[in-house]
Formats: structure tokens, sequence, C-alpha cells
């Protein structure tokens, strides 16, 4: 609220600090799964751990979107699932259907994005239970239709989406960085993205210099739910087989990473760098887990106390979001 | 704001609950025509029974929502009191009592740590809580991922028994609620919980012990969790590694239902069970009606959306 005219430049010390604070851990948690595993630093190992990071980084993306708005979208990792079996819906073998399938999945997430967008500006309703809602909704349409196990196929090329290379590059990692970049220089070199950032610093005040905060914020939910119904896709194409629960925790993970990464969940403050910054040491933390040889169960551990702490580290005052 | 809002809060808890009645009168009446069974007092005797477990996890979520927060470690810690009660005791009929003495003075104790990592570091209890849902979870899966642990024959006969005429289960729902209910209308600390929720900083300022309030509620959210999670044991026998997943999202619906509004100061316990016994009315039904499992959760959804849109928030947002 402080900040709203200077979103994303350095204003004090500590938000120095904080900024080389991120990058930092990042650093240090890379150095330490090194020194435990050296070939945790190999290019083979890198593409790897990219290529599973790719589709959680959209997802990332988007939830920051919502978040900067002072929201927050639950139902990502249930249209994630959603759009999995919408892909294999079309049982399509040829590789033709490809864009077929992507638009279509487009237009469902959009669709859900407005519709949480609409509950939350239109009705008033509280983000959490607008997309919860939705979450529900969703997990039961797609049960209903599927009864319980997807069956339909998926073209061939789906599997190249999510596992192949693009000169060296993992392909679903070339589409992150293309939307990053385009959402990158839609935040900072926009007049889109400032007003994000004033509806989410304080919406009344976005109204007051005649900002349409609803409109605003409505894009922000549609922006996510397309993000999230990518990375579904991209999921699909990487674990090459479509169940209930493809992205299942991503909606977890993603906020976890947004926070991490400093973006408040009071909204209008944080970058979505930072929340990209966030995903990476999550996922390299998670890799640790895997090099350290613990059971799987112990990343669920890790993820609350890393949710706790980062958040209590980024709480500024004593009732914080 | 302070002397018109109340009038108004009135109203507007009237017609929650006036609206929640309404649908219940037509569910019963819609029930009856579809089907022979469903309105028979053994069918709706079963229904309060099997609305226990949701209803004590919903009088916590309900003081959580009322202060100003949201609870969505419960259904974590049904499962971590429903696998803890069940390895402890291991059928032994000596460890029975302190088992569930234990749990739920151990359901207490996490959700006051809730309460104190809250108020202390002003990281928002939905952050919180989700953290300790998933320590919980992932202590749980570690220790195990089949169902694991007995009770003793007669306490697995407690979660069946009727006293009365009437499921025993069903009754401590009804009292525990009662209890808390007169807690908040009759108390100081009942007062102090609305007062919390409606301005923290305010009731802060005019001398009220906003953060011992704040521990109480999520303490007793954990105790209520824990409640229910030993409420499973009996009912089951064993402890189960999944058992609350779908815990926390349900006892959201009934509160949100009943009229309390995210964001604090608003709704009660009355709501509350008016709603659970909605909701289970409705599963109920659905099931009677051979409706899947997969289309009560599009219901749920629905359920949701639709009260939220009603009772439209203007206030507060979480």
């Amino acid at each position: 609220m402080t900040t709203i005219t200077e979103p994303v430049s350095v204003t004090s010390p500590t938000d120095l600090a904080r900024r080389i604070a991120l990058p930092a851990v990042l650093v240090v948690l890379i150095g330490i799964a090194t020194a435990l595993q050296p070939s945790f630093m190999s290019g083979s190992n890198i593409q790897d751990i990219l290529t599973q990071a790719a589709p959680l980084g959209m997802v990332v993306l988007g939830q920051t979107l919502v978040i900067l708005v002072r929201g927050l979208d639950l139902s990502v990792a249930s249209l994630m699932a959603t759009v999995a079996v919408l892909a294999t819906a079309f049982n399509a073998t040829s590789n033709a259907m490809i864009p077929v399938i992507f638009v279509a999945a487009m237009v469902l997430s959009a669709m859900v994005g407005l519709a949480s967008g609409l509950l939350i500006t239109r009705r008033n309703v509280s983000p959490f239970l607008a997309t919860l809602a939705m979450m529900i909704v969703l997990q039961g349409l797609r049960f209903a239709y599927t009864h319980g196990a997807p069956a339909g196929s998926l073209p061939p090329g789906f599997r190249t989406l999510g596992t192949g290379q693009f000169f060296g590059i993992p392909i679903d990692l070339c589409a992150f960085a293309l939307l990053f970049g385009v959402l990158g220089l839609m935040m900072h070199r926009s007049a889109l993205g400032r007003q994000i950032y004033i509806v989410g610093g304080n919406p009344r005040a976005a109204d007051l210099v005649g900002i349409r905060s609803d409109r605003i914020t409505i894009l922000c939910y549609v922006l996510s739910s397309m993000l999230a119904g990518l990375g579904g896709l991209f999921l699909v194409g990487y674990v090459g087989t479509v169940d209930n629960f493809v992205g299942r925790g991503y909606e977890l993970d993603s906020i976890i990473a947004a926070v991490v990464g400093g973006v408040a969940l009071s909204g209008g403050r944080g970058t979505l760098a930072g929340a990209v910054t966030g995903a990476l040491i999550l996922v390299v933390m998670f890799n640790i887990v895997i090099i350290l040889g613990l059971p799987i169960q112990a990343q669920l551990v890790i993820r609350g106390t890393i949710i706790i702490a980062a958040a209590a580290l980024f709480a500024r005052n004593a009732r914080g979001a | 704001m302070a002397s018109a809002a109340i009038p108004r809060r009135r109203v507007r808890i009237d017609l929650a609950i006036a609206t929640v009645v309404g649908l219940l009168i037509v569910v019963l009446g819609f029930g009856a025509t579809v089907s022979d069974r469903f309105a028979t007092t053994a069918n709706l005797l079963t229904v309060a029974e099997q609305a226990a477990a949701l209803g004590f996890v919903a009088i916590g979520q309900t003081l959580a929502v009322l202060v100003g927060g949201i609870d969505l470690s419960v259904g974590a810690m049904v499962t971590a009191a429903n696998v803890f009660v069940a390895s402890f005791v291991h059928g032994s009929d000596v460890l029975m009592i302190p088992g569930l003495v234990a749990v739920l003075v151990l359901g207490a104790a996490i959700g006051l740590v809730n309460g104190i990592v809250t108020v202390r570091t002003g990281v928002h209890p939905l952050i919180v809580t989700l953290g300790t849902a998933s320590i919980l979870n992932g202590l749980v899966l570690l220790y195990t991922l089949q169902p694991t642990g007995k009770v003793p024959a007669w306490f697995e006969d407690f979660a069946y028994d009727t006293a009365f005429g009437l499921p025993i289960a069903g009754l401590v729902f009804l009292i525990a609620a009662a209890i808390v209910a007169l807690v908040l209308a009759r108390t100081g600390f009942g007062r102090a919980v609305y007062a919390v929720g409606g301005n923290y900083e305010a009731a802060r300022l005019a001398g009220l012990p906003a953060e011992r309030v704040t521990l109480m509620v999520y303490a007793a959210s954990g105790f209520f969790a824990a409640l229910a999670g030993a409420y499973y044991v009996s009912r089951t026998g064993t402890g189960d590694p999944r058992v609350g997943d779908p815990m926390t999202l349900a006892s959201i619906t009934p509160v949100v239902v009943g009229g309390t509004q995210l964001g604090g100061g608003k709704g009660g316990i009355l709501g509350t069970v008016l709603g659970v016994l909605l909701i289970s009315l409705v599963n109920n039904l659905l099931n009677y009606m051979n409706v899947s499992t997969f289309i009560q959760w599009v219901v749920q959804g629905l359920i949701i959306i639709t009260a939220v849109s009603l009772f439209v928030n203007r206030g507060k947002r979480l």
C-alpha cells in the first residue's frame, strides 16, 4: 500500500537485502545439492529439473498475477487435470489435432477464470471461496465424465511437447521462457502492468483514478486459468499419461513459490521474477530430498515448514496479510 | 458504522438461517416424494450419526472463521488424531481412555501452535494452517502408508450406539454445539470472539485480549478436529492415513452455508449446525437417488457458490 507509485523499484536497504537474499538462497541450495551429489550440476540433470519445473513455472506466473490483485487461485491444479482429461476426450491419433486441443483447452480455461473473476468482482465473493468452489465443481465434472478412470488417448506429438528439445533446450522450458518474457514486459513496461500493481496496492484508489479495477482483476483470473491450462497440457506431455490428478498439489506449490519469492498475499507487492525464483528454490529443495534418499513424504513436511518460514520472514507488520 | 451495523447484522443472520431452514424443509419434502426410505426416522437418525464427524470439525471451523481467520489444518488434524489413537491404543483396554485424553490435548496444543504462529508472525492463518496441514500429513505418511492400529471392541460399538433412542455421536455433536453456542452468546469470551473478528485492532485497543482470544479459538479448532479423528477410530476401528483428506474443504461449506462470513465477526453456531444437517441430508438424498459421488462434488461446489453469492459480504474479505 505504501509504494504503489513505484511498485518495482528498490525503495529501501531492506528491500535491496531481500532482492539479493532470494537468489542467494537459491545459489546456496544449488551448492548444497552439488556437494551432496556432484552430478546434480550435470547438463542432463539440470535439463531434467527444468523440464519438470516448467509447468509449475507457468502456474506460478498466473498465481502471482492473482495474488498481486489481492486474490488467490485454488482452482489451478483442478483445472490442470480437467484440461488434461479434455485433451484425451478428443481421442486424437493425429498430431494435426494438437492445435485444436490447445484452443479448446484455452477456451475452457478462460471461461473458468472468467467465472471466478466475475464471482469475485461482481458478487464480492472471497477469492478463496470462489476458486475453491470452482476447484470442487471442476473435480466433480471431471470425475463424472471419466467415471474415475480417464480412457482416451493423446496425439503422439504431445510427448514431444513435454519431453522434447529445441536446439538442446527443453520445449516446455522454451514455452515457459516465452510466457515469462511476455508477461514480464506486460508487468513492467506496459500501462496494464502498472494498473495491476495499483489495483493490488489500493483498489479504491485505482477506481478513483479511473482504472477499472474489476476488469483488471477479472483479467488476472482469466490469465491465471489460461496459464494453469497451458501448464496442464505441458505436464501431460511430460508425464505421458492422463489421470484425474494431473497437477495435484500445484495449487499449494504455486502459492508457496510466490510467497517464498516475496509476493505479498496482501497484494500489490512482488514480482514475477521473484516468484519464479521461489519456484526454483522449491524444485531444488525437492531434489535435495530425493538426493538424500529421504522418503517422498518428507517433501510434505519440508513444504509446510518452508511456507510458514517464508511467510514469517516476509511478514512486515504484526497483522501482516 | 457500529450503530448502523447492529440491526442490519441481525436481519442478515436471520435471513441466512431462514434460508437454510427453508432448504432443509424443501430437501425433506422432495426426498419424501423421491424415496420411501428417505424421510423415515431410521434414515434420519443415520444421517444424524454420520453428520457428527463433519459437525465436530465445522464447530471448530466456525470459531476460526468468526475470529477472522480460517483453519485449513483440520483435515490433517483429523487424520493425525485418527492414526495416533489407533496406533497408541493398539487394542488395549487400559490405554483407550488415556489415548483419547492425550489426542484431545495434542489437538488443542497443535491448534494453539497455529494460533501462536499466526499472532506472533502476522502471517495469514490460511498460510500458517496450510503449512501445518502439510507437516502433519507428511509426518503421518512417514509413519504409515496403510491403515494401522486398532481399538477395543467396546469403543467401536460406541460410534453406532444409541442413548434414549438417539445416536450417541449425534447427541455429542448437538451438546458440543450447544455449549459453544452458549459460550459465544453469553460469555465475555464469546463477545470478544465477535469483537476480534469484527475488527482486530479496535478490539485490542478497547482492551480486549485479542491475542489470547485468537489463540484459544485455534486451540478449540484443533480440539474439535482431534475429536472428529477419535470418532472416526470408533467408526472404523483403525487409523487411516487418508481419512481426513476431504474434511478440510467439507468443513468450510456448512460454515459458509450457515451464514458465517469469511473475514469474521458475523455468524454463529446455529447456522453451522443447520448447514451440517443440510449438507448431510443432501448427500444422503443424492445417495438414495443413486447420484454418483462425483456429481455430489459438483452439487457441493454449486451450494458454496450459491451461498456466498446470496449473502454478499460487503465488508472485509479473506
